[in-house]
């Protein structure tokens, strides 16, 4: 019975609430995720997605309701607690080690994910598991000439792709990604499009982005956000139909 | 040959001079700068690796003379158990300290272990009194007993410290290497990062400070041995400051740049307290002016340098 559940649904919200003081940045969000589909989260500015994103992820407060990942509540965990439950994320402003260079940022995130307990009693370098883990992430995010680079010093483009390589170390069964593709040239957004193709596959990818023609290109399926809450939801021809989202995210009068 | 292993050299020539001077010349100093070292280079591993600023620390110096002073002197215990539990004993209240500290950071952090380790001085100056002598201190602290050689002795004393300073060097050296040290870095980096990627930044920052307070007990520990006696000035939070100088000063997050600082900064009380009572102020403008003129330290400065002189000579 637990399986088949599980199988259903890896991602569940039930009537989620984030307020801060008397506004609520999200409200009656109660949504569904099944496995392995790639989920467009989308929305006018200020309706909430990052938002929903942080409450997901543990980064802000759930004043209301609960969250399940593969049947587990997760509603008071920590950010990294998650992180362990199988739960990734990027961010929306780049969240990099950017002093270090890049085979080391990936190399931590490995050593994150492999040990509970930090060992401290032998030099990073003879954990060769730890290197082997990055290795293969630098090689797959594209990046495997860039190993010895400052992660600070890469462009803007490869940094959103170490972002992403950075969450992939976690192994997650979830992945968040918030606007990869903000501030990416055209060149570098196919390629960054067709990375997000790569890693949506075998598992679930809730993706915020403006790029409305990418979105309804990859997307298994639309979320549309308004005002904190969840205005519609459906696959792309759908949500193109639905009256409400044209009028209150696309600005189009009937 | 790189600034790194330069720094190395300039701390070995240093630790060494007692051998290389005739009659043994400097030995008190030097035996200072090793005790002040084993508390740098634990505190750094708070304040240069993981990025906490605390001025909790003189706490855990102080509990760990007292500590060893009062087992070896009341309890009667031998030196080396008495300094081990001087060292337990300071990780024990850095523990108790990141309780309440860890929850929050920069700043508040600061002020709450300052707060901390001034409630621990007061203690010891008022109302523990008949355990630690009150503001008197405790005189008559005695130094090791072992293979019959006489410690009370500088410059055998001298080879005890040498011993203690270069497993506190390789045990923060073998630190700041490991996945333990490489954590805390990233946790300074990018702490919002390093969260989401898994690690548990609490429980990280609560194990460093824990072992910082190791550090800072057994060098307590040690200062009370050097001197015959320990008193509440030990805990005294300018002893915290004065840490923060001498690891500001060398070169924060560098593995030898604190010793450096800990070297100029001894030599500095030893030498201008001869000049003037107002070394303490002379000193401070010293310090002001260095931080200004050279924000890495002397590491940086050193780094800098080396540079200069061999471009492109990076290992």
């Amino acid at each position: 019975m637990n399986s088949t559940a599980e199988a259903k649904h890896v991602l569940r919200c039930e009537d989620i609430e984030v307020s801060y003081g008397a506004f609520k940045a999200v409200t009656n969000v109660t949504y569904k995720f099944k496995p392995g589909l790639l989920y467009g989260l989308i929305g006018p500015n200020g309706a909430g997605k990052t938002t929903l994103m942080n409450a997901l992820s543990g980064r802000a407060r759930i004043s209301k309701g609960r969250v399940f990942l593969n049947d587990q509540e997760i509603t008071k965990q920590s950010p990294h607690a998650r992180t362990w439950a199988g739960l990734g994320r990027s961010f929306q402003i780049t969240q990099i080690f950017a002093e270090m260079t890049v085979f080391e940022n990936l190399r931590l995130a490995a050593q994150a994910h492999r040990f509970r307990l930090q060992p401290f009693w032998r030099p990073v370098g003879k954990f060769k598991e730890i290197a082997n883990d990055a290795e293969k992430v630098l090689s797959e995010i594209g990046l495997e000439s860039f190993g010895h680079v400052n992660a600070g010093s890469l462009s803007h483009g490869d940094q959103r792709a170490l972002e992403i390589g950075l969450a992939l170390l976690s192994e997650p069964k979830v992945l968040l990604l918030d606007e990869p593709l903000a501030g990416v040239g055209h060149d570098v957004g196919e390629k960054a499009v067709e990375l997000i193709r790569r890693v949506s596959q075998g598992r679930t990818v809730l993706l915020i982005e403006h790029n409305m023609d990418v979105v309804m290109e990859i997307s298994d399926e639309i979320i549309v956000m308004l005002a904190g809450e969840i205005l519609a939801s459906g696959n792309a021809e759908t949500i193109k139909q639905d009256p409400r989202v044209r009028t209150a995210y696309l600005g189009e009068d009937e | 040959m790189n600034s790194q292993r330069l720094m190395a050299l300039l701390v070995a020539i240093i630790i060494s001079a007692p051998l290389l001077l005739p009659d043994g010349q400097g030995i008190g100093l030097v035996n200072a700068i090793l005790i002040w070292s084993i508390f740098v280079i634990g505190f750094d591993l708070v304040f240069g690796v993981a990025g906490m600023l605390s001025f909790g620390h003189a706490a855990f110096f102080g509990v760990g003379a007292y500590t060893l002073s009062l087992l070896t002197m009341r309890m009667g215990w031998e030196f080396i158990p008495s300094l081990g539990a001087a060292g337990v004993v300071g990780g024990a209240l850095a523990l108790v300290f990141s309780y309440f500290a860890i929850r929050v950071s920069g700043l508040f952090f600061a002020l709450l272990t300052l707060a901390l380790s001034q409630l621990i001085y007061i203690m010891a100056g008022t109302k523990l009194r008949m355990l630690t002598g009150g503001v008197d201190g405790i005189a008559g602290v005695p130094r090791p007993d072992l293979f019959g050689i006489d410690f009370y002795d500088d410059g055998n004393y001298y080879f005890f410290l040498l011993a203690l300073f270069i497993l506190a060097l390789l045990i923060s050296g073998l630190i700041r290497i490991s996945p333990l040290g490489q954590a805390l870095k990233a946790i300074k980096s990018n702490e919002v990062r390093a969260e989401q990627i898994g690690f548990n930044v609490q429980r990280l920052r609560r194990s460093v400070f824990t072992i910082s307070g190791v550090f800072a007990g057994v060098s307590g520990g040690l200062l009370a041995s050097l001197i015959f006696y320990v008193g509440p000035q030990m805990l005294h939070w300018t002893t915290s400051g004065d840490v923060v100088i001498m690891v500001l000063l060398g070169g924060m997050g560098t593995l030898f740049g604190p010793i450096l600082g800990v070297a100029i900064f001894e030599f500095m009380r030893e030498w201008l307290s001869t000049q003037t009572s107002h070394w303490y102020g002379i000193l401070g403008l010293i310090f002001i002016i260095c931080t200004i003129g050279m924000p890495k330290g002397i590491a940086g400065l050193i780094t800098q340098l080396w540079d200069r002189i061999m471009p492109g000579g990076k290992s």
